[in-house]
């Protein structure tokens, strides 16, 4: 209670204090300020509008962008192996087939080449 | 950045792509396989249904030579291709190791393995007292 009474105390002196410097503070001062202002909240308001992919909930813009880069990036290897599986095992497969056609039709019977 | 744009566009063709491989994989029943496959795969016909599905896929990929053989060649397809069906995958990859070490050999070497062959096979038949498999030419 003590404490946060002091800290009322002291932001509130701190207050005071401000705009009393503040209202002390010459126009050219007072213009350079207002200036630095409008450009700060300029360049906020641009950066806040960017079109950025951002995940519903999430915080942080540039994390959560470069989390969903990753993911997609992870889709894309994985389909690339996905589809290096499948043409490999279609390859052995034709290969599989073109020898069983060839013992099927072959001037030996199967009973040769069956132990 | 442009790789944004790809990658957003490419995930939705992968996972089209994905979920339609299943639909992909499941073999034809034997009413559903077109003539020249029926007429290729005849000798399995009772018992194509009862079939694994990947000896299924396994034997229309065999179908797709059919045209391309001669009479000849058709006739024996037929004799083998249920003795071969009822061989197990491991007898068939015995087969095709033999067949593939015999094509490598040289005509005169292939020629006289085959004729070693040709006179096992007659000697195991008369052992059993079944008549020997002539090959025709």
């Amino acid at each position: 209670m003590k404490t946060n009474r002091n800290e009322k105390l002291n932001t509130e002196s701190v207050r005071q204090l401000l705009n009393r410097s503040s209202a002390r503070l010459d126009l050219r001062t007072l213009s350079r300020l207002r200036d630095v202002r409008t450009q700060v909240l300029a360049r906020f308001d641009a950066r806040s509008t960017a079109p950025v992919f951002v995940l519903a909930g999430s915080g942080h813009t540039t994390g959560s962008h470069r989390n969903q880069y990753y993911f997609a990036l992870a889709i894309l290897l994985a389909a690339f192996l996905y589809s290096g599986a499948t043409y490999w095992q279609h390859a052995i497969e034709h290969e599989k087939s073109e020898v069983d056609i060839a013992i099927l039709t072959d001037d030996l019977p199967i009973d040769a080449y069956v132990d | 950045m442009w790789i944004d744009g790809f990658l957003r566009r490419l995930i939705p063709l992968i996972i089209a792509a994905l979920i339609s491989l299943p639909a992909a994989a499941v073999a034809d029943a034997w009413t559903e396989l077109t003539p020249i496959q029926q007429e290729a795969l005849a000798p399995l016909s009772k018992g194509w249904d009862a079939l694994p599905k990947k000896q299924q896929q396994h034997f229309i990929g065999l179908a797709k030579h059919y045209p391309k053989l001669t009479t000849v060649q058709k006739e024996r397809l037929h004799k083998r291709l249920e003795a071969w069906s009822k061989l197990t995958p491991e007898q068939r990859k015995r087969a095709r190791e033999k067949y593939l070490a015999l094509s490598k050999a040289s005509p005169e070497k292939r020629a006289q393995v085959k004729q070693m062959l040709l006179e096992q096979q007659a000697l195991k038949a008369a052992a059993s007292s079944v008549p020997p498999a002539i090959p025709t030419p």
